[in-house]
């Protein structure tokens, strides 16, 4: 209990610490925004009776009555301001123009906001911070709302019989997780990630590529029968790099990995690889346990088509793309996965060898189902997707699809 | 939420707000509504005395919807006085409230303090394109023409692109004005438009044709036509220009081709540097060629037909003058299957020169290239419109010489009761040109109907007597 009490005392204080200091600063720079008292005269207008007659521009007095108090302050606080404040002060008036802006903004948001090529690049990148700024301040509500129903909890039971259970439960499962991957890394089939597209990618783009990869090596870990994971042409300060560390922190040096700074054809036999890419004319048709596949670490928002296909052809190895048209009746999208997607893929491709099993990992909003299924449920199914989605154009919606699909089926 | 209609008490307006449904954002939505409906003036007033009253501050975002709907109806006096009241209150502006500010100061008589309001802009940021237009037209349409030239030159040294609005602004305001400097402006608008190929639509066209009938003692006479496929103008007889490139724009668009479109980011995204230094010795022993066939895509013309029995056509068609041809295919062509067949195929080779890509390869790239290097009399057929290469290139200037280029060099084909029907490829570039004392403009028939690929077939034609 202690323990937890300093534990909430700590949260308190470095949450609240950094909020006082903004606000501060914000008073500074907004001396004017700050609300008015109500000036005697308007408590004499007020007490008039309703029914006399409007004054249409009394508003116009209530805002320039202000005016005469903070004169003064505002003649002592006008001096040159940096780019930096500047910057600042439009985005609180853009805040106040009711667009989305995040409220706080650190002094490395707002260089990176500065940097922006175009007015809507500037837009864009506002967007996403307000954004990220909402989720976080719903995250806290909720963790708020829990350790208040926690803390009620607690004191209702013995709880901490039960949570050192929890601990111990953990902590094993971590174990028997980290033999798995031992193995794995001695006897285990490899899986390479080409960690060469730096610079074809925007920061965002590197920053979510990390992302996907911390997940897929998440989902590998606490797999059956782990993949030997290769991290290769990983140069040691690279923006990859940088990521990495930032989501692992201390733990980066502990995975149960293989980080190379070398490509693939030095670690492997070249006849051995087969890079995967969306652009390979060659479909997968089965998984092979003695290849070793190679997925490109790469997240192409404005796709980019023929990247990976043309390194894969520099080096000559052998491609291939995943069967997605002839198991799934694909809908919309690009034929791209994320990098999680395809470890989901490739694991119970491995464990299983059943494709249907495998592509139930492809997002359900890029395909209608799979081909398997009878074709006039499907139709059925699509049907009712139109009429919902497109209302009265069904009839020639369904038209126009049931002649692509009897072309697919001819194709095939 | 309708808004009231007449100017309604503190009680009323709190009664109101009682009955919406979430108090916290009627203002925001009723002046929304306002906006909308156009309610009087008064109305909002009496909702901003209103909010003044009980919270002792209007919030800056009621404030630009005030301003807004002052705007929408002309109330110069109201503008200004908001624009006092956010001066006081706030240190800078956002754009939204200078955007409305600067339009409705603009169409008043006050107009010059919207120019001060731009000047005010362009400190803590750039102007956009259509304050530039207000002020533009404010400034013309009380004849400080040179007010209104500085801001227009201003904005292209900013790389804003003018509206058709303000340039059309310029030709009507100076109807019947004199001045050498003047017309050597309004000329350099023409010469703007035929530098980025910008075609105006008839109402442009018409101020142009009424400026130029208007310059005292210019003598020039205006007539709407139509060119002939030779290229000759039906009212003057005058020749127009010619899409060739001249030679230093050529060897630019090629160098072009080969390093952004064939080369770009990575030899290997589009071809293998081993095929491409095949293709250029393939090209190399045997250029000129008169016409270049993007075999595949003329394959698929009829798809009822075999795709080699289309290209069979197409090769014959094309091969009777004694034309020496290229076709450029992938080497799957060559397998003999139930589209292509190897007797079909033999018989081609005869008649013309045959280079066979590889299957992921993209043979566009090359088609471009043996076009380019075989010279300015050599063509091309494909009905691609080569639009994801013309991205390719890095700039616009070169985007233009390649479109130029495409104009008067490709030769699409079209069906016609499966006859193979050749649409020649232009002779005359569309584009605004003048000979000093002639000048032919093409426009569009209205403001937004044209396809990027079509060029209108209509022009203005202006001859100086």
């Amino acid at each position: 209990m202690q323990s937890a009490n300093v534990l909430l005392k700590k949260i308190v204080r470095s949450s609240v610490l950094p909020f006082a200091a903004q606000h501060g600063m914000k008073k500074d720079l907004f001396p004017l925004s700050r609300a008015l008292s109500l000036s005697p005269c308007l408590k004499q207008d007020n007490s008039r009776s309703p029914s006399e007659k409007l004054d249409l521009d009394a508003w116009k007095k209530v805002m320039k009555s202000g005016l005469q108090e903070e004169v003064s302050e505002t003649v002592s606080e006008r001096k040159e301001l940096s780019d930096l404040a500047a910057a600042r002060e439009i985005l609180e008036m853009w805040r106040l123009a009711g667009r989305s802006v995040p409220e706080n903004i650190s002094e490395e948001q707002l260089k990176t906001f500065m940097d922006c090529p175009s007015k809507s690049a500037k837009k864009k990148y506002l967007k996403y911070l307000h954004l990220k700024e909402l989720y976080k301040k719903n995250d806290k509500r909720k963790m708020d709302e829990k350790r208040e129903r926690r803390l009620e909890t607690a004191s209702k039971t013995d709880e901490t019989r039960s949570k050192s259970f929890v601990c111990l439960w953990a902590s094993c499962m971590d174990k028997a997780y980290s033999w798995r991957v031992a193995q794995s890394m001695i006897f285990g089939q490899p899986l390479v990630f080409d960690m060469s597209y730096e610079k074809d990618m925007s920061v965002r783009e590197v920053a979510n590529t990390v992302r996907q990869i911390v997940l897929s090596e998440g989902s590998n870990r606490r797999s059956l029968d782990p993949f030997h994971i290769h991290f290769c042409n990983l140069k040691d300060d690279s923006l990859y790099h940088k990521e990495f560390i930032k989501h692992y922190k201390e733990a980066w040096g502990k995975l149960l990995i293989t980080v190379t700074d070398q490509c693939y054809t030095d670690v492997f036999p070249k006849d051995k690889l087969i890079y995967l890419t969306a652009d390979s004319p060659k479909v997968m048709k089965t998984f092979d346990h003695d290849k070793i596949y190679i997925v490109g670490s790469m997240v192409d928002k404005s796709i980019k088509t023929g990247i990976s296909l043309a390194r894969a052809k520099r080096l000559g190895l052998e491609t291939a793309a995943l069967p997605l048209e002839k198991y799934l009746l694909w809908n919309a999208g690009a034929k791209n996965l994320t990098l999680d997607q395809m470890m989901h893929i490739l694991l119970t491709l491995k464990d299983t060898g059943d494709w249907k099993a495998a592509l139930e990992f492809v997002p359900k909003r890029k395909h209608y189902g799979f081909v398997s299924k009878p074709v006039h449920e499907l139709k059925k199914t699509l049907n009712l997707i139109n009429t919902l989605k497109l209302g009265k154009r069904q009839e020639e919606v369904r038209k126009q699809f049931a002649k692509n699909y009897s072309r697919k089926l001819t194709q095939k | 939420i309708e808004p009231p209609e007449k100017p309604l008490q503190a009680e009323e307006w709190n009664r109101l707000r009682e009955s919406f449904g979430s108090p916290e954002i009627f203002e925001e939505v009723m002046f929304n509504n306002m906006i909308r409906c156009n309610s009087p003036i008064d109305v909002a007033k009496s909702l901003l005395t209103h909010v003044a009253k009980s919270n002792g501050d209007v919030a800056y975002n009621l404030l630009v919807k005030y301003l807004a709907l002052c705007v929408q109806q002309g109330q110069t006096s109201e503008i200004r006085d908001v624009y006092d009241i956010m001066k006081i209150r706030f240190r800078i502006l956002e754009s939204g409230a200078y955007n409305l500010l600067i339009r409705g100061l603009s169409n008043s008589d006050q107009w010059r303090m919207a120019l001060t309001l731009l000047e005010e802009v362009k400190k803590i940021m750039i102007p956009s394109r259509t304050n530039y237009e207000s002020c533009i037209k404010a400034a013309s349409c009380h004849q400080e023409m040179n007010v209104a030239f500085e801001l227009y030159h201003e904005m292209l040294a900013k790389d804003l692109v003018p509206t058709l609005d303000v340039l059309q602004a310029f030709f009507d305001f100076n109807r019947g004005m004199k001045g050498a400097e003047l017309q050597k402006e309004l000329f350099g608008i023409l010469l703007y438009l035929r530098e980025n190929q910008i075609y105006p639509h008839k109402t442009f066209m018409r101020s142009i044709k009424l400026w130029f009938e208007s310059i005292p003692g210019g003598n020039w006479r205006g007539h709407l036509t139509s060119i002939k496929d030779s290229g000759q103008c039906p009212v003057c007889n005058h020749q127009l220009e010619d899409s060739d490139l001249t030679e230093e724009e050529y060897n630019n668009l090629r160098e072009r081709i080969i390093r952004d479109v064939i080369h770009g980011t990575d030899t290997f995204r589009k071809t293998s540097p081993q095929e491409f230094e095949a293709f250029q010795a393939f090209v190399e022993n045997r250029f000129p060629f008169d016409i270049v066939i993007d075999g595949l895509n003329v394959s698929h013309i009829k798809p009822r037909k075999r795709q080699c029995e289309n290209l069979f056509d197409a090769v014959n068609c094309l091969a009777k003058e004694n034309a020496r041809l290229l076709v450029l295919g992938r080497k799957h062509m060559l397998v003999n299957s139930s589209n292509w067949k190897r007797e079909i195929m033999k018989e081609m080779q005869n008649k013309a020169d045959f280079f066979f890509a590889e299957n992921i390869s993209e043979d566009d790239a090359f088609l471009l290239y043996a076009t380019l290097r075989s010279g300015k009399h050599c063509k091309f057929v494909t009905r691609d419109f080569l639009r994801d290469h013309k991205a390719c290139l890095s700039d616009s200037a070169t985007r233009h010489l390649f479109r130029k280029w495409q104009r008067g060099h490709q030769i699409s084909k079209k069906m016609f009761l499966s006859v193979f029907i050749q649409q020649p490829a232009l002779r005359y570039d569309c584009v605004v040109q003048t000979t000093g004392d002639t000048w032919h403009i093409p426009y569009k028939d209205t403001f937004e109907e044209k396809y990027s690929y079509r060029v209108p077939r209509k022009w203005l034609c202006i001859q100086q007597k």
